[in-house]
């Protein structure tokens, strides 16, 4: 990366550094409809810098969409929309590279029937529902492109995302939580806690022992006089170990490694297993041999389900630690101690990584250590997920009848209002107004739910019908925000996107998140 | 011709929800939209999407304030502007942009180059809405302060909606002076700079940034002495910053020193990307749109937005504090041990989460303790700096905090704790 886009690029870097910038830059978005929450979505994947956008669309500029759409110039009436936002759109960044077609989707289809075409895109985006999308649901389920289809109503909308699979390796995990081994230390870090004699050292160095160290001492005497009981067992116990290791402060108020070590005694009592998760993914993985087709992650999985054999069902270390109240001396020790042993694990972990490979007749050439090393950072907390690829399913609707949760309640109407009112346009081609309620819920009736539906209920609807408008520029680029962060997420293969539904109600200015599953 | 054909159907209809509909008129919310006032406060990442937003939802008089000029990084998400804008200010080039893109009939924005302070209190008395997208919190701290006195000295109420973001995070609120729970209500919920002791800074370096953190606080002033102000956008400074630190760092065996992390650390840099101002922008015009037209009841009082694992909203009542310094009517409390001087306690206070002053002058019912402003009153309470701030003052006694940057009296009332030692002189 040049100088000047490091700089341009400063305040996302900061979020998912070069490596995610990189993978950001080779992908290629498809938006199919230029309306103004696709070209709000565009516009915020366009400014960090993505490959290259493709629009299409066959409609002309109306009054409309100039009105609501910030990418239509005054003069550009009664031209092509996808032209024309394509062509506004790149303004904004001009590494990024913008093409047109002026086709609809329906068209489209028929003639790019082989799949080909749509394996250029990274991530396909239906703003607006748009009729007859079985086939191209098919083509991009079977070839793993995330498809996201944003609708928005009035105050109202909603957004699915339709993938088959989402694996995240670097998660960002927000619980922040080191895996410290306290409870199981390595011989290296069980010989630097021995090395340390805490009653005959001075109380210069008493104060600068690391905490890590205080608790590896401290837990391992406690079990010693403890019938072999760790404290962790019960909220009592954990508080009577706190107050033991305050015990070995010489001074509380003047030891600051001991007053830490009071203050996130949590860490002692980290147990070092296997995440029910990471067994989750071994069972799929086990369930599912790799083949010469996987993906990197699946490789990964396997490797690992080898390393764990070799290394008593524990995970590779993540090798990082906190900052902890320590002179600079013992606290660069210890770092290194954690550092060492992750190299180690990392080296063990290739060695598997390179067997998998070997055994389907992949080439080791494939080996990539900085994903390696992030892998093996982030093993604990790796994230998958199975996508559904249903817009409604008996089971949602099932769940929706048992809800008691007047807000929830709420999310799930809209989003069948949304439904609802795009089978509308489909049979009526046009927007269904508040005149219509009666036919309104009748088709839903039929489409959706045949539960009779409460007098507040309907009232969700009744404000759907009231500002039946796809064109507010609020909602547009609220909504135009919300898939571009889940697109950024997918493209970078950083941060966990969402699984699978958002609802957001703009007159309250809440949201739901539900899983349609099968 | 750009309409408003997309907001009529927004307007034209009654929604179930409408709790003023009695009172609710189509032609009157439709002329709110043309003779509203509101002032856009910032022309950044949330403000060029606030000025868009509201164009395209039929306002047509904004005025807009930024004391910032474009620099480069401001690229990736400010979308008025582009790489020749840069060192321009930024209010003047997105007016200009929106003008040009809506067409200058349809609009009129006038924007302002300059300080939020620089205006007066009747610039501000004007307005019929204020929306800030700022991320300086002193800012915010200002223009909340100012409205609410505005609403309690003039009766006049100006609703105020905030936004702000970092990351992948971000939250917006709307503030009803006088009542509602206003900006300073919240103000230990703000994140903060993080700040490292300078003992460890001194002494005992550990991080990056505790290396990055020495050569910014301490030996840059050894070096240049008062003579030159360090400036973070000034790339020699910065080099010789990143090169200082890295020096550190060698000696001490740390690893990690980079030039982005000393300008991050330098510069306190929150990440921002062009999706997360869109959400919050977008969510604070969607109040203001509700809030002007009558055309649905707005936010009651705060959302929260938080993308960065799968998507979470909060949304919730803030409530009015009591003893806040800008809405209540009580004074705060606070607990400072014995042994600590004036000085040591404004240090403390400076850095306290719902306190934050950066110059306080400090004075109790008998007068002033200490002045930071003017230089002859300054000189004249300085000796008090170095006293007990139990000789100056008795157990329960109140004192208020003032800072010449803001319109904020902060009472305190002040209770001694039995340490009448200081640990770090041990
Ligand atoms: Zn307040």
């Amino acid at each position: 990366m040049t100088i000047d886009k490091d700089a341009k690029y400063d305040r996302q870097l900061r979020l998912w550094a070069s490596t995610g910038q990189s993978n950001l830059e080779s992908s290629h978005i498809c938006l199919i409809n230029a309306s103004s929450t696709g070209c709000e979505i565009l516009k915020n994947l366009i400014l960090p810098g993505i490959g290259s956008f493709t629009i299409i669309d066959d409609k002309k500029v109306s009054n409309l969409d100039l009105s609501s759409n910030f990418f239509i110039k005054n003069n550009e009436i009664n031209r092509n929309l996808a032209t024309v936002t394509t062509k506004n759109l790149n303004e904004l960044n001009t590494e990024v590279k913008g093409f047109a077609i002026e086709k609809s989707i329906q068209d489209l289809l028929i003639e790019e029937n082989d799949e080909i075409f749509w394996q250029q895109f990274s991530v396909v985006i239906i703003s607006d529902y748009t009729p007859k999308l079985n086939q191209l649901i098919d083509i991009l389920w079977s070839k793993q492109i995330p498809l996201m289809i944003v609708n928005t109503v009035g105050f109202y909308s909603s957004f699915n995302l339709l993938t088959s699979e989402t694996t995240v390796i670097e998660t960002h995990d927000p619980s922040k939580l080191y895996d410290l081994r306290i409870d199981l230390p390595w011989e290296e870090l069980q010989q630097f806690a021995d090395s340390f004699d805490l009653d005959n050292l001075d109380d210069q160095e008493h104060a600068h022992v690391p905490c890590i160290i205080i608790f590896i001492k401290a837990l391992q005497s406690w079990i010693k006089t403890h019938e072999g009981q760790p404290p962790w067992v019960s909220y009592t116990e954990k508080k009577n170990f706190k107050k033991y290791v305050e015990l070995l402060s010489r001074n509380i108020v003047l030891e600051n490694n001991f007053a830490e070590a009071v203050s996130s005694s949590h860490r002692a009592f980290q147990i070092t297993d296997l995440p029910d998760s990471v067994k989750q993914l071994l069972k799929i993985s086990k369930e599912n041999p790799v083949t010469k087709n996987s993906s990197i992650f699946w490789i990964y999985i396997a490797a690992l389900s080898k390393f764990l054999q070799l290394n008593n069902d524990v995970l590779p270390l993540p090798g990082t630690i906190p900052d902890l109240a320590s002179d600079t001396k013992n606290y660069i020790d210890l770092q290194n101690i954690y550092k060492e042993k992750a190299k180690k694990d990392q080296k063990l972990f290739t060695e598997q990584v390179e067997s998998v490979l070997e055994s389907i007749g992949r080439s080791k050439d494939e080996i990539n250590n900085d994903s390696i090393a992030s892998f093996c950072k982030n093993s604990r907390l790796l994230f998958v997920t199975i996508g559904s690829k249903k817009f409604i399913s008996s089971h949602f609707i099932e769940q929706f009848n048992h809800e008691k949760d007047q807000s929830k309640i709420k999310k799930y109407l809209i989003y069948f209002g949304i439904l609802t009112f795009n089978i509308f346009i489909n049979e009526h081609n046009r927007l269904p107004e508040l005149s219509d309620l009666k036919e309104f819920i009748q088709l839903y009736n039929e489409k959706i739910d045949s539960t009779t539906l409460a007098g507040s209920d309907v009232k969700v609807f009744e404000e759907l019908l009231s500002h039946n408008t796809r064109n507010y520029t609020n909602l547009n680029s609220l909504m135009g925000g919300v898939v571009s962060q889940e697109v950024l997420k997918l493209c970078t293969g950083q941060y966990v996107p969402i699984d699978n539904l958002f609802v957001f109600d703009g007159i309250e200015s809440s949201s739901e998140k539900f899983k349609i599953e099968y | 011709m750009r309409d408003h054909s997309s907001v009529i159907p927004l307007l034209k209809t009654i929604g179930p929800f409408n709790e003023v509909a009695d009172d609710y008129n189509y032609q009157s919310a439709w002329d709110r939209l043309s003779t509203s006032k509101i002032l856009v406060i910032g022309a950044g990442g949330l403000g060029c999407e606030i000025l868009k937003n509201l164009a395209l939802t039929g306002f047509k008089n904004i005025h807009v304030i930024d004391m910032d000029t474009i620099d480069l990084s401001n690229l990736n998400r400010q979308f008025l502007f582009r790489h020749k804008d840069i060192g321009k200010s930024k209010s003047e080039i997105a007016a200009n942009f929106i003008k040009q893109r809506i067409g200058e009939d349809n609009i009129n924005i006038i924007p302002f180059f300059g300080k939020i302070q620089d205006k007066s209190i009747e610039f501000y008395s004007q307005f019929d809405l204020v929306i800030s997208g700022l991320d300086s919190i002193e800012a915010r701290r200002w223009i909340n302060a100012t409205l609410v006195n505005l609403s309690s000295s003039n009766n006049k109420i100006i609703p105020l909606i905030d936004g702000g973001t970092e990351g992948f995070r971000g939250q917006s609120r709307v503030i009803i002076p006088s009542f509602t729970s206003c900006f300073e209500c919240t103000l230990d919920l703000m994140s903060q700079k993080i700040t490292y002791p300078v003992c460890t800074i001194a002494n005992t370096p550990r991080l990056p940034e505790h290396c990055i953190e020495w050569a910014h606080l301490i030996q840059w002033n050894i070096e240049f002495g008062s003579t030159k102000k360090f400036d973070a956008d000034i790339p020699q400074h910065i080099q010789w910053m990143y090169e200082t630190a890295l020096n550190r760092a060698k000696i001490f065996k740390i690893e990690g020193v980079t030039k982005q992390l000393t300008l991050g650390v330098c510069k306190n840099i929150i990440p921002a990307i062009a999706s997360t101002n869109s959400i919050i922008a977008a969510s604070c015009c969607n109040e203001a749109f509700k809030l002007l037209t009558d055309s649905n009841p707005y936010l009651n009082n705060y959302m929260s937005y938080s993308g960065d694992y799968s998507i979470y909203t909060y949304t919730f009542e803030n409530n009015k504090r009591s003893n806040c310094s800008v809405c209540g009517s009580l004074p705060k409390k606070i607990y400072v041990e014995s042994y600590k001087t004036l000085q040591q306690f404004i240090e403390d206070i400076k850095d306290k989460q719902e306190i934050q002053i950066k110059n306080p002058s400090i004075s109790s019912i008998s007068g002033p303790l200490y002045m930071s402003s003017p230089t002859e009153l300054q000189k004249i309470t300085k000796n008090n700096l170095s006293k007990k701030l139990n000789k100056l003052i008795s157990n329960g006694d109140e004192i208020v905090i003032t800072d010449v940057n803001l319109p904020i009296s902060l009472r305190l009332i002040v209770y001694f704790t039995s340490d009448e030692k200081d640990p770090e002189l041990n």
